[in-house]
């Protein structure tokens, strides 16, 4: 475990989204299974990082204690220095699920809009519908801010969901398997806007993926999960430079990482035994 | 007429080339066949008409009583329209209490289950015996047979959004009233035009079996009243009759659908 938390930095220093100790339990009385176990996760502000791992680790579960939509029984959460659930109301968290969860009946711009006026009621009409378009700009759907989802492909559906939670000016995306129903092409396609909206906003990203490509050239940082209780293996930072693109996947260490990372999940994979 | 439907290779049974004269070309046809059928049986065969009328002597009928059937019809209509948008609020309002108030809803679902499989036919002589002989009684019985697949059509479009959706609403701190009335309530919208559809059939239904129980007017009063006359043309002519503002009904309510919910999956496949 590489990232403990350091006690000795300034405060300046710390972390925008910080587990300790973090252990969730599921399921009721005799089916209740220990899900995650003493996790530890710090994210740096402005870092992008995934949570990898087979499925069953409990990284959608790590993601969901983050956001504060999974209660731990042991441990803390905290982002930016709130507990999670307060962080959300404050809009410092916009969470993006593999399910874009676009309202059928509104078009892509209401969509962009809905969650921001849900949360911030006082936000004057006018300026919720300029930084709803704006965003919607942003993810490249500036011509589609008419249409509704139905006239969508998935790809877009999906970056409506990421112009939804970046109107909300969160500190934090926690983003969920969010191209996991998408064909390989468009995910590649979808990566390298990511990338690009990370780079132009500087918002700090936290996703869970289960592709090892995808980690890699997104990530500054990657932590490997283990099943059988779900737990960080290990983290790996990623020495590629920003910014990335297609070069990336040729870089030399890109290999060397993606063998490293295979070789850390086949592990914690052996590891989780027969259930 | 495209290549694919010429040939009987699309992808539905009804080629979407054909116009719509021509799709209904061969229903048209087959229902002049057994019109002609049966009214070259009734001749052929000497069937009494008190016990099956020939079409011609039903058409006959029909327009004898043209202004009766009429006057009755529009009873009738008034009937299973304030019936039905009776049994649609009533409905609703029970979908909403359910989903709203989560204990008091888990209380009274059960009941209301029990009593949907209550025969409600077998309720129209207490209904008259309550509410008299006029519209009451009608609306009272229809609202029971139709309440109900209007009340299940919400629930299901309500259990079926998505629960990250509403995790992602609660994030942000929306309370149940404001998930209820933004998401859960428009999401249920083409559920509850799917149950209003069959509400406006079962509202056809109660209207006639309110009438059979107790009437002065009505078109189900006609067919009952001129059965004991044995005016067995009449009965069909009137049935007709019945037919004909039931169907009109349903698509008023499915054209309702397309106005009110043109974004549902139904309208939107590929």
């Amino acid at each position: 475990m590489s990232k403990v938390r350091d006690l000795t930095a300034p405060a300046g220093a710390m972390p925008l989204v910080e587990a300790e100790n973090v252990s969730v339990e599921l399921g009721q009385d005799a089916k209740r299974q220990v899900v995650l176990q003493n996790v530890n996760l710090a994210v740096p502000e402005g870092a992008f990082v995934s949570l990898i791992g087979p499925s069953g680790c409990g990284k959608s579960t790590l993601l969901k204690a983050l956001a504060g939509l999974v209660q731990p029984a042991s441990g803390s959460v905290r982002v930016g220095g709130l507990p999670p659930h307060e962080a959300a109301r404050r809009r410092q968290i916009g969470l993006i699920f593999q399910d874009s969860n676009l309202l059928p009946w509104k078009n892509a711009l209401e969509n962009a809009a809905m969650l921001r006026g849900v949360a911030d009621k006082a936000m004057p009409r006018a300026e919720l519908r300029d930084r709803a378009s704006a965003m919607l700009d942003l993810v490249g759907l500036k011509d589609a801010a008419m249409k509704r989802p139905a006239e969508l492909s998935g790809g877009m559906r999906q970056r409506v969901a990421i112009a939804r939670a970046l109107t909300l000016d969160p500190a934090v995306l926690l983003m969920d398997e969010p191209f996991g129903a998408l064909d390989a092409i468009t995910r590649e396609a979808m990566s390298q806007s990511l990338l690009e909206i990370w780079e132009r906003t500087r918002k700090t990203i936290v996703l869970v993926t289960h592709s090892i490509d995808e980690a890699i050239y997104l990530s500054s940082e990657v932590h490997a999960l283990g099943a059988g209780p779900g737990r960080i293996i290990d983290t790996l930072t990623i020495p590629l430079p920003y910014p990335r693109g297609e070069a990336t996947y040729d870089h030399p260490r890109f290999a060397e990482m993606e063998r490293r990372l295979r070789a850390l999940l086949r592990r914690g994979h052996r590891r989780e035994g027969p259930r | 007429m495209s290549a694919a439907a010429r040939y009987g290779v699309g992808h539905t049974a009804e080629p979407r080339g054909w116009t719509a004269a021509e799709s209904w070309l061969p229903t048209l046809a087959l229902a002049v066949l057994v019109v002609a059928l049966w009214e070259a049986t009734i001749r052929l065969f000497n069937v009494s008409s008190y016990i099956v009328p020939a079409p011609s002597a039903i058409v006959v009928a029909m327009i004898r009583e043209a202004w009766p059937l009429a006057a009755a019809a529009v009873v009738t209509a008034k009937e299973i329209l304030v019936g039905f948008l009776a049994a649609a609020v009533v409905g609703i309002a029970l979908a909403l209490i359910v989903a709203r108030f989560r204990l008091f809803g888990r209380a009274l679902y059960p009941l209301i289950v029990l009593f949907q499989n209550v025969p409600k036919v077998a309720l129209a002589p207490i209904f008259i015996l309550w509410f008299g002989y006029d519209l009451a009684p009608k609306v009272g019985l229809i609202v029971v047979i139709a309440f109900f697949p209007v009340t299940l059509s919400i629930l299901t479009g309500i259990e079926a959004v998505e629960p990250s959706l509403i995790a992602l609403m609660r994030s942000v701190g929306a309370g149940p009233n404001e998930i209820l009335t933004k998401i859960q309530m428009p999401h249920a919208l083409p559920n509850l035009m799917a149950g209003l559809k069959i509400a406006a059939t079962f509202s056809v239904i109660g209207a006639i079996v309110g009438e059979f129980a107790g009437a002065s007017a009505g078109l189900g009063y006609i067919i009952q009243f001129a059965s004991t006359q044995l005016d067995t043309a009449l009965v069909f002519a009137a049935l007709i009759v019945v037919s004909v503002v039931g169907v009109g009904f349903y698509y008023l309510v499915e054209y309702l659908e397309r106005l009110v919910v043109p974004w549902a999956p139904k309208f939107n496949r590929p």
